[in-house]
């Protein structure tokens, strides 16, 4: 097994999914076929390749007879299953072991047509793309059937390539097949266009009408997502189902330097983990903070626990437990990373672990007056624009008490009835003008506050004032646009100008606000 | 050795499907005869002709035309020039016509210019067809996907049939559709210079069945292998063949979809299975291959759910039976909320959680949004629909091995409803 296999299926799928394909970068300008088709690495047996997929063995054999015996032709296949089920793993290793010269491309890579045929041609040309040839392709093709004839002939090409190293015993592959791989199929459905280019890639092998060449699609949508395209020819299905705990165990078991520890410790958390997620690529990063914690009491972590101390470390890990299956998708951004990675990192943990009303921090930098326009945003998104003029009375919103007389009259179906609307509809819209109005009123609310209380503490909303603050509302405005805090949704029909959405939820709006010591709460209207 | 080249030969003869259309050359009243009837007069008596193959997806067609074209050009050597056009790459007019100039210098190795202007090609492909006339060459236009040419302006199609009315060319236009309808969507113009030739593929019968089966599976008799080894495996074939369970599989197969090419892939699989220690084929064989054949995807992908995402499911179902005309991430949160509370479950997960399985559930395609587009609706207020039925779900939440008691109990529930 080569050196990037040590590492467990999950890591390899995403790490070295094009940089295992891509051979490495010679000097030559003549490539020949061994680097263009092939793996550069030995040839793998096949107990290797079982041994390395835990939990594959009937897909890996179904499609090996599918593939079929060396030089023999075969009908297209169509390899498909849930995400991190090991498909393009599989597939991939495959083709090491059978050592045959195969074409790979992702159809989420090459994002369009175009990409797409330029990705498969200059691998069947041998077409490098570098510094001399000014990253150009080696065949311009926009049209499909342009990329048909180029595709036939470029196959052709290649054929008579292998056939020519076959002959004069400077074999590098096995047979005289060539085999084209299309991942990430389901991708194309959402491009312009899709369906024709759907059809077109599925019926390649009635359009080629070469037996030389293999077709193989690697799929995460099922085989029924393809059959409204028009023309379209079903290939053969395999089917990957998702793996088992024993198997997730297994594969998480790999290439690890202590696995006795870590078996005890799989089998301590790994059952409550899979009630929600089955996936290897989550689990696998939930895990690994989790086991860092599970090892804190051990000096030496090359020790092979016995029963005293599996107890005693899994009554270590059991309060973090529960909050950890609430973090299985918790993203750190960059920032927390260096900031848990710092000195106190221990306490840093336990504060994200034990819940998200701690986390008093932004994680990210914005400035104070797209701050304020971002409350602003929230608070029309959020509020019905009819107790506009309540909460932003002269006296600021201070007074409340009416409001809260105001809403205890309501009757509590139609308080319902008012909360199921708004958990359906989400955020309401807003028109621009009602924004600047809000923001106005609380930028110069808060701008009062500071003057009475001589606040120090946000210098940046006192040295701006007013002017400062209204200054380049709008270009703030876009810019949060463009972040997606904010989104346009659409022209109002009667006045026929934008609306806008805030998209954030509460416990940002909180954190946001807490940062400039703005007062939210006073402002939300509680129904 | 000798498995392994039995296998390779059914193989190559299942990919090639041609071969398998072979077992109906001999029937006098076969589409096979009929178009080799046709085109083999347009070339002795030097005539146009125009014929459409109609027929539905997989029914063989294009194998059809392959053949008789093949025999013919083995009869006839150096008088047939085959120009080939596909409608899902050529539909568009300047397009259609620029292929037809490329390929017909290809066949006569003239030098194709691509500057060349859609005018300039038509003109071509009226010397050329004038030329060939001379030459006593036929000309043969096989346009596949011919339904996909009459979306447009017709005008490679009246091009092509008007050169036709001509008496100096001689040229045959194969038209090949799954439409049935596809000569009544001509425009008048077209239609009137069409001759009215239509060939009907339908479905093979039993018998059909039984003429291909053994045309493609028996080894031959005179062929490298050893003799006795033939006759082991032509003997299990037979007796395969003659097993009601195999005819049983057959029917099963054919009630769905039992096109020619529905058959052969069928076939195929079953062949790839074989094992090679042995060298025969077995029951089992066709049996697995069946099996692939009938899979249920959307099944398989709630068997392998998990629990927390067959909650979400579960959640929305309820919903859907409570006949809310829409509800979105949100009202499932609570529904899901009301669950826990009403029946404390251990599986109680905060909302980041949910939504990330949400997310995986919209990924398997078992929900989707109703909105086509709403690109300005978070994805927890887009409102959302089940893809999959009452049944299924219970289906699918019965064979599923980690489902909790509690769900299957809430879904039973419904049902009394």
């Amino acid at each position: 097994m080569g050196t990037e296999e040590r590492t467990p299926a999950s890591a390899t799928k995403r790490t070295t999914r094009s940089a295992v394909l891509s051979p490495p970068p010679k000097s030559s300008n003549h490539p020949s076929i061994s680097d263009g088709f092939l793996f550069s690495g030995d040839r793998v047996s096949l107990d290797t390749l079982l041994s390395g997929l835990p939990g594959r063995r009937s897909q890996v054999l179904e499609t090996l007879q599918l593939i079929g015996p060396v030089s023999s032709p075969m009908l297209p296949i169509l390899v498909y299953g849930g995400a991190s089920t090991g498909k393009t793993a599989t597939v991939l290793r495959i083709f090491r072991h059978l050592h045959r010269p195969f074409v790979y491309s992702s159809c989420r890579t090459c994002y369009c047509p175009r990409v797409l045929f330029d990705s498969v041609l200059n691998q069947l040309l041998l077409h490098r793309r570098s510094d001399e040839n000014g990253y150009a392709s080696a065949k311009k093709c926009d049209r499909a059937s342009d990329f048909v004839n180029l595709l036939r002939d470029a196959l052709v090409r290649a054929i008579n390539l292998i056939r020519a190293g076959s002959k004069e015993k400077t074999r590098v592959g096995e047979g005289e097949m060539i085999y084209l791989v299309f991942d990430n199929l389901e991708a194309v459905r959402s491009w312009d266009k899709g369906a024709s280019v759907i059809s077109l890639l599925l019926r390649l092998h009635d359009l080629l009408r070469m037996p030389e060449v293999g077709l193989i699609y690697i799929s995460s949508a099922t085989p029924d997502a393809y059959y409204g395209s028009t023309g379209s020819i079903e290939p053969i299905p395999v089917h990957f189902p998702d793996y088992n705990v024993n198997e997730v165990f297994d594969i998480l078991m790999l290439n690890q330097t202590n696995p006795k520890l870590y078996s005890t410790f799989l089998s301590a958390v790994l059952k409550p983990f899979c009630r929600i997620t089955r996936r290897v690529d989550e689990l696998w990063i939930a895990l690994k903070a989790l086991f860092k914690k599970y090892c804190e009491p051990l000096s030496d972590l090359n020790v092979v626990p016995d029963e005293g101390m599996k107890r005693r470390l899994f009554n270590g890990i059991q309060p973090h437990l529960a909050a950890a299956l609430n973090e299985v998708f918790y993203v750190p951004s960059y920032a927390s990373l260096e900031e848990r990675e710092g000195v106190n990192s221990r306490r840093g943990t336990v504060r994200k672990l034990s819940g998200k009303e701690v986390i008093s921090d932004l994680d990210f930098h914005m400035s104070v007056s797209a701050k304020y326009l971002l409350i602003s945003a929230f608070l029309s998104s959020r509020n019905p624009a009819t107790l506009d003029a309540a909460l932003f009375d002269s006296t600021g919103g201070s007074d409340n008490r009416k409001r809260k007389r105001r809403s205890s009259q309501m009757s509590i179906e139609k308080k319902d009835v008012v909360a199921e609307d708004m958990l359906i509809k989400g955020p309401g819209s807003f028109p621009l003008e009602r924004l600047l109005a809000i923001y106005q009123c609380i930028t110069s609310v808060m701008e009062g506050e500071f003057d009475e209380e001589q606040q120090p503490e946000d210098g940046v909303a006192m040295d701006g004032g007013k002017i400062g603050l209204m200054s380049d509302v709008l270009l703030q405005l876009s810019t949060l646009c463009n972040a997606n805090f904010i989104i346009r949704s659409g022209t109002c029909p009667l006045e026929g100008s934008t609306r806008f959405r805030s998209t954030i939820d509460e416990d940002l709006a909180l954190k946001v606000s807490r940062s400039i010591n703005f007062p939210l709460a006073k402002y939300i209207c509680r129904r | 050795m000798a498995a392994e080249k039995a296998l390779a030969l059914l193989r190559s003869r299942l990919c090639d499907v041609s071969f398998a259309h072979g077992a109906f050359k001999s029937s006098p009243d076969s589409n096979y005869s009929k178009l080799k009837f046709i085109i083999s007069n347009s070339i002795a008596e030097g005539c146009n002709n125009s014929v459409l193959l109609l027929g539905p997806r997989g029914s063989g067609k294009i194998a059809v035309v392959e053949l008789a074209l093949r025999d013919l050009s083995a009869e006839y050597p150096d008088m047939i020039c085959m120009i080939r056009l596909n409608g899902l790459l050529h539909s568009d007019d300047n397009c259609g016509l620029k292929e037809i100039a490329r390929q017909l210098c290809l066949e006569h190795q003239l030098i194709f210019s691509k500057m060349a202007s859609s005018d300039d090609n038509s003109q071509f492909m009226l010397d050329m067809l004038r030329e060939c006339g001379l030459a006593h060459k036929t000309i043969i236009f096989l346009l596949d996907e011919f339904d996909l040419f009459i979306q447009g302006k017709q005008r490679l199609l009246y091009s092509l049939l008007d050169a036709m009315q001509t008496l100096s060319s001689q040229a045959v236009v194969i038209g090949v559709s799954c439409r049935l309808d596809a000569d009544k969507l001509l425009e008048k113009r077209v239609r009137s210079r069409f001759s009215h030739r239509k060939l009907l593929f339908v479905p093979p019968t039993t018998e059909d069945l039984k003429v291909l089966l053994n045309h493609v599976l028996y080894l031959p008799e005179n062929s490298p292998f050893p003799s006795n080894y033939v006759k082991e495996f032509n003997s299990r074939i037979k007796s395969i063949l003659g097993d009601k369970k195999f005819n049983e599989a057959l029917n099963s197969l054919s009630d769905v979809d039992g096109t020619f090419s529905n058959v052969l892939r069928f076939l195929y699989q079953a062949v790839s299975y074989m094992d090679l220690a042995s060298g025969l084929l077995t029951l089992q064989n066709f049996k697995s291959a069946l099996l692939c054949t009938q899979k249920q995807p959307k099944l398989d992908i709630v068997k392998d759910a998990s629990v927390l995402e067959l909650y979400i499911l579960v959640c929305m179902n309820r919903l859907e039976t409570k006949e809310q005309n829409s509800y979105n991430f949100n009202s499932i949160l609570k529904e899901y909320n009301a669950i826990h509370e009403a029946y404390k479950t251990s599986d109680h997960y905060s909302r980041t959680v949910c939504l990330r399985a949400y997310e995986h559930l919209l990924e398997r395609e078992l929900i989707c949004f109703v909105d086509g587009k709403g690109r300005h609706l978070s994805t927890e207020c887009r409102p959302v629909k089940l893809l999959i039925s009452f049944s299924e779900l219970c289906q699918g939440l019965k064979s599923n091995s980690s489902c909790p008691a509690i769900l299957q109990k809430l879904l039973d529930r419904e049902s009394f409803k």
